[in-house]
């Protein structure tokens, strides 16, 4: 029997992110599974009426909130205060809140503040003879672990693209206010603004179908003894803009810009998976002129399906990994994708 | 960023953390840690601090890349107690030793009429003859010369990973991996230092906007312990060239790999068992069995195998699939990988060992001996010898002088049981320059009779050793397949041995995923390579006008880590130093001599970062 | 105004990204196999930290950087040697398990616990970085729990970039969602930092800055204190290797047309 707390914060226009509306339906199915449960839902924003509205069906037996301006903005020191003064007035044992930016920073210090225990990046939760278990990856997505702690109160934070987005009719919601008051040594930190990636900038965006990998082998010599890179740069463009797919690229084609080496003028750190990269989550990935073997192929772990496009057949970053393996020429190749991809 | 060279000042550099330097750095620190505060070990350098001793390896880490040992150990464990070497992972004393001649189960192996003749007659009497089982005659007996018992395996990054480690906790010598050294400095002809390479540099060498000009590395003495291939080494050769009658015209490259055997597997730790025979007569291999069901296995290819298709990854999985040896092997896993380069002349490839202030210890010192098969326990020893000489020079206030050097480490060195062997293992294998069977018969003659006797021959520089494709497919492939294989890897960029291999009979490798997987996969599964930014390429092609006349391109095909592929317009090939794992096979590998009598090709091997970062192997 | 920082780095050993990893059962929890013959690096993303604040200390003279590791003593020298010759640091030793398995609640107390240790270290000047991840456990949580036991109240986590204002408060960027920046400005010090990768290159080795460093590292080895780390709060169902091998499909010697329309109706389908 758990006192189940499920936190989330509003984004700039007030309602909740999808991972916090996924996260949502985590803490529901936890509250059914571990019989005799209750939820409290927390929320923190500038104005969080709408946000709770949203959720109002939810099953919640108390909302509780932290709001006004203070706390429109992600900022560790009031985050920290505002979480922690919601998980004291919920007095929960289970603190379930979704693997935002802003609160992978906020919770462990809250954690920490609770003596409570906590876990992140949380890939899969499940209850086995009333007992709680998560699963996350350790060593970068090397290995995964399925765990349990005792300790109480336990905070969860929940990874996106894990559970299903919760549905549910629109409701009027009571708020039970929580009020927070910040030192001046809490507001040391202004956030003065967000800056967006230029509208050419092509970024790993997590709303994709498709995640497009490229590969090293787009810059190297091909059968004519030239590198082609300004080629390639156009046939990579002209699949992001025509499948709108986001952009990932191997470690090694991220490391080609300090060895002088001919470059794809938009790829920055921003774009690696695997490795020291991220770990996209998109149904769908294809890979083109990839080598590498478990570290860097960890980088789409997270990818449904998946395809790849390469001229050897035993293919480390495929072989095994991908479900489709098309050896051949990728300039060629995504050539004549782009021209059917304009056709259709 | 400091574009200015800059320059520091220590007592001892040493170049190459290996097996000698180790010796070497062991013996010395030991002997500081009984008198720390005895003048004479004192930095004439840092006034007021112990002597400054650096070394300085190219490699990530030290202990990376190597290989798998079987030794006697008679100068190890003349440094170390049997209680201290059983701390050694993966390390074990030999239990069981045993030789193989494999017989060719596949029929494409290239066999002489009396080879095929010798094969028939153990077939025929297969029924009679005990030693006979799964296509492969065992010895009866080991030869002595050739017997490790009471001595260990070892897994040779292991054990350069452990003295390293005791090394480094003394706190009185300084290990820097990563950092590979350029070439030595000169003052005339005294050496005084070594200059470390650039960095923040194009593959072109062109400065970046990061540039750091290698620095500067002043010492009394120079301790040269980079192996055969190092470009330490090499510089000092070419500027003394070798003393009168000695060449390095012999090589090997040895291909290993570091296996976990099945759970069933029947070999015991401390197994040891040595082959030749096949995939080609004259390619001798080895599988040696440590604790927890681990072994390192692998095969030398000789320079003078007379094959412009001299293939190590193809050839070695033809070699594990031997009857022999598959019934230990499958369903067994590849966990790591590699090739190094061996200076197989021995003794008579010794350079001029001391000068000026310098000294050789090791492989590149002519210490390796193969007629034993043995190159550790020797390169240790002449890196004890040297810190013998060392501190005797350094009680006594003298300088390090050539005469200081030969009076010292050389006079030991002389007296030793490393230059007796030397001297035995000299010849022993100089038969093979006419056939396998002669040098086979050579070695055990010289064996026997402890050098005595050799069977005599004239050895050419390795160039001379690449016969052209035409002539050694003669009868077998024929000349149109030879052209495409070769118009199919310039079109690809890659290489034409498994093309040529197949169309000469070798049987396609059926990948099992596991121990079988492509040369591709084996350099991103089991090899593990990788290449820091900011360094130059260190494997140049000196002559663009050789390489377009080159018909055989046997760097291609030799190349380890399939880092040298064709160019399209088949002239000079490409190197990707992203894959490079230092083997040095292209050195040796080329059919072309740099200048005319030169003993050099026109493939240069300078010093360069990176490769394989394994330390199991 | 130019300030000098005491900057403090934490980071630690993680396996070479290189090595195949295997987990196995230890006496206290999972382990991975051969954990201690691993070759190790330094964690990538506690290098990048590493890195900015030598980068800051070279352009804020009097600035001191600190590097402290929680790891095997054996490991930790070893690792020294690979990057002890990239930027000048005192290293301050806690000789413990290195293990992603550990819960980042007993590595926080260890590390905060050094921290406070430091002699002469001025609070007010302190700069804590750190990775905002780690190759091994990868949580993201050790950097804001060591900032609790420290008082720090300003904490930035995914940072790739750190100026110093004229008037000493500092501008810093963080990764946020859909590959954007969230910029703030900060009062000044004491802040901690968990470090993405930054905007730096690893800066070249240099033998001089190795041989300075070596001088502290060889006495902080030598009085590295064990660090006594509970591992009973997380109870581990299981920790296995992804099982899920794909069957590849490979297709090869067919016409490039071929291949792109069923690229095509797969990215439509």
């Amino acid at each position: 029997m758990e006192k189940i707390l499920y936190l989330a914060h509003t984004q700039q226009d007030g309602t909740l992110p999808k991972v916090a509306l996924e996260t949502l339906s985590a803490a529901i199915q936890i509250t059914k599974d571990l019989s005799g449960s209750t939820m409290m839902v927390g929320l923190i924003g500038q104005n969080i009426q709408p946000a709770a509205d949203a959720i109002a069906a939810s099953g919640a037996s108390k909302i509780l909130g932290v709001s006004g301006a203070d706390f429109a903005q992600s900022r560790y020191g009031s985050d920290v205060k505002a979480a922690e003064a919601i998980a004291n007035a919920a007095g929960a044992t289970l603190i379930i809140a979704p693997a935002t930016s802003r609160f992978s920073r906020a919770l462990p210090g809250v954690a920490f503040r609770l003596k409570a225990v906590i876990d992140t990046h949380i890939s899969g939760i499940q209850t086995t003879g009333g007992t709680l278990q998560i699963q996350r990856w350790y060593y970068r997505q090397r290995m995964i672990a399925t765990l349990s702690r005792t300790a109480r109160p336990w905070m969860l934070l929940v990874d996106s693209g894990v559970f299903p987005v919760w549905q549910g009719a629109k409701g009027t919601a009571k708020v039970e206010a929580v009020s927070v008051a910040l030192s001046e040594k809490e507001q040391r930190t202004r956030v003065t603004g967000v800056e967006a990636p230029s509208a050419d900038a092509q970024t790993i965006r997590p709303d994709a179908a498709l995640l497009f990998v490229a590969g090293a082998g787009w810059t190297k010599k091909q059968p004519d003894g030239q590198t082609h890179s300004k080629e390639a740069e156009t046939l990579i463009l002209g699949l992001l803009h025509k499948a709108k797919a986001s952009l990932g690229s191997s470690k090694s084609l991220v490391d080609q810009g300090a060895e002088g080496e001919a470059v794809l003028s938009f790829i920055s750190h921003l774009n690696q998976v695997g490795q020291t990269g991220a770990t996209p989550r998109h149904p769908k990935g294809l890979a083109t002129c990839c080598h590498g073997e478990e570290p860097h192929v960890v980088g789409w772990r997270f990818i449904n399906e998946r395809r790849a496009v390469n001229l050897d057949a035993n293919c480390g970053w495929a072989q095994g990994k991908a479900d489709v393996l098309y050896v051949a020429d990728a300039f060629q190749v995504m050539k004549k994708v782009n021209e059917l991809l304009d056709k259709s | 960023m400091t574009t200015e060279r800059q320059k520091m000042d220590v007592d001892i550099v040493c170049v190459g953390f290996g097996p000698a330097s180790a010796g070497f750095l062991t013996t010395l620190t030991r002997a500081i840690q009984q008198d720390p505060t005895a003048p004479h070990f004192q930095s004439k350098v840092m006034p007021g601090m112990p002597l400054q001793v650096i070394c300085y390896e190219r490699a990530d880490d030290i202990g990376f890349g190597v290989s798998g040992i079987v030794t006697e150990a008679k100068g190890i464990k003349a440094s170390f107690t049997a209680e201290e070497l059983s701390q050694i992972p993966m390390a074990h004393p030999v239990k069981h030793e045993e030789v193989y001649y494999l017989l060719d189960p596949v029929g494409a192996s290239r066999r002489s009429w009396l080879l095929k003749m010798a094969d028939f007659f153990l077939r025929i009497f297969k029924c009679i003859l005990p030693w006979f089982k799964n296509e492969a005659f065992q010895l009866p007996f080991i030869p002595p010369f050739m017997a490790k018992h009471g001595g260990y395996v070892f897994s040779m990054g292991q054990f350069t990973q452990w003295l390293g480690s005791n090394l480094m906790g003394s706190g009185l010598v300084q290990i820097w991996p990563s950092m590979p050294v350029r070439e030595p400095l000169f003052d005339s002809n005294r050496v005084v230092g070594v200059r470390l390479v650039d960095q923040g540099v194009e593959k072109s060498g062109k400065p970046t906007g990061a540039f750091m000009p290698g620095m500067d590395i002043h010492a009394a003495l120079t301790v040269v312990g980079d192996g055969p291939y190092g470009p330490v080494g090499q510089n000092l050769d070419q500027k003394f060239g070798l003393p009168e009658g000695n060449h390095q015209r012999e090589w090997a490259l040895g291909m290993k790999a570091v296996v976990e055997l099945p759970e069933t597997t029947a070999l015991k730790p401390g197994t040891v068992i040595h082959t030749f025979g096949y995939p080609e007569p004259e390619i001798f291999g080895f599988l040696y069995v440590y604790p927890n069901r681990m072994a390192s296995l692998g095969i030398f290819i000789p320079s003078w195998l007379k094959n412009p298709m001299r293939t190590g990854y193809r050839y070695l999985q033809h070699w594990m699939q031997h009857p022999t040896l598959w019934k230990h092997l499958q369903g067994a896993t590849l966990k790591s990988w590699g090739g190094k380069s061996l200076q197989e002349a021995g003794k008579r490839g010794e350079p001029f060992i001391v000068g000026d202030g310098f000294a050789r210890i090791g492989e590149g010192s002519g210490s390796t001996n193969m007629l034993k098969g043995s190159g550790v326990d020797e390169a240790w020893t002449t890196g004890v010898q040297l810190a013998e000489g060392v501190i005797e020079i350094l009680k006594t206030g003298k300088t390090f002088t050539k005469e200081n050097l030969e009076e010292t480490y050389l006079k030991r060195r002389r007296a030793s049981w490393v230059e007796q062997e030397g001297n035995i293992a000299k010849k022993a294998r100089d038969g093979f320059q006419h056939s396998f069977e002669l040098g086979f018969m050579g070695m055990g003659i010289s064996g026997f009779t402890n050098g005595t006797i050799h069977i005599p021959a004239k050895l050419k520089p390795v160039y001379e050793h690449v016969p052209s494709l035409e002539k050694y497919y003669q009868g077998r492939v024929a000349v149109d397949r030879i052209e495409k294989a070769c118009k199919e890897a310039n079109a690809t960029n890659t290489s034409m041995h498994d093309a040529l291999m197949d169309a000469a009979g070798w049987p396609a490798i059926q990948y099992d995923g596991k121990l079988l997987i492509s040369h591709q996969d084996a350099l991103l599964l089991g090899g593990k390579v990788q290449a820091a930014e900011g360094y130059a390429d260190h494997v140049l092609f000196l002559d663009g006008r050789k390489c377009e006349k080159c018909s055989t391109k046997i760097c291609i095909e030799m190349c380890s880590g399939q880092a040298i592929t064709a160019n399209s317009d088949g002239t000079v090939p490409l190197f990707d130093r992203e894959k490079c794992i230092h083997c040095a096979a292209c050195l040796w590998n080329c059919a072309y001599a740099r200048e005319q009598g030169s003993e050099l090709t026109n493939v240069d091997f300078r010093a360069g970062s990176g490769g394989l970062h394994s330390n199991i192997n | 105004m130019t300030t000098a920082f005491n900057i403090v780095v934490c980071g630690s050993l993680v396996p070479d990204p290189l090595q195949t990893l295997e987990p196995i059962q230890g006496p206290t929890g999972p382990a991975l196999k051969n954990e201690m013959m691993l070759p190790s690096v330094l964690d990538p993303w506690a290098g990048h930290a590493l890195f900015e604040a030598a980068n800051l200390a070279k352009h804020h003279p009097g600035t001191k950087v600190y590097l402290v590791s929680l790891g095997p003593k054996a490991k930790l020298q070893q690792l020294m040697m690979t990057i002890a010759q990239k930027v000048p640091f005192e290293f301050v030793c806690l000789d413990g398990p290195a293990s992603g398995f550990l819960d980042s609640r007993e590595v926080a107390k260890a590390l905060a616990s050094a921290i406070e240790k430091i002699p002469g270290l001025d609070k007010t000047k302190l700069l804590v970085f750190g990775g905002y991840s780690s190759a091994s456990r990868d949580a993201g949580t050790t950097m804001q729990m060591i900032a609790e036991q420290l008082g720090i109240s300003d904490v930035f986590l995914g940072a790739d970039e750190l100026k110093v204002q004229p008037d000493g408060s500092f501008r810093i960027m963080e990764r946020i969602e859909g590959g954007q920046y969230q910029i703030s400005s900060c009062a000044g010090a004491p802040i901690v930092i968990g470090w993405a990768t930054g905007n730096l290159p690893e800066p070249p080795n240099n033998p001089q800055v190795g041989m300075a460093n070596m001088r502290t590292i060889m006495p902080a080895l030598q009085k590295a204190q064990p660090a006594a780390l509970k591992t009973d709060g997380i109870q581990y169902a299981s920790v296995q290797l992804p099982q899920q091998q794909r069957q590849t499909k490979i297709v090869k010697d067919t016409p490039v047309e071929e291949i792109a329309k069923e690229i095509v109706a797969w990215i439509r389908s």
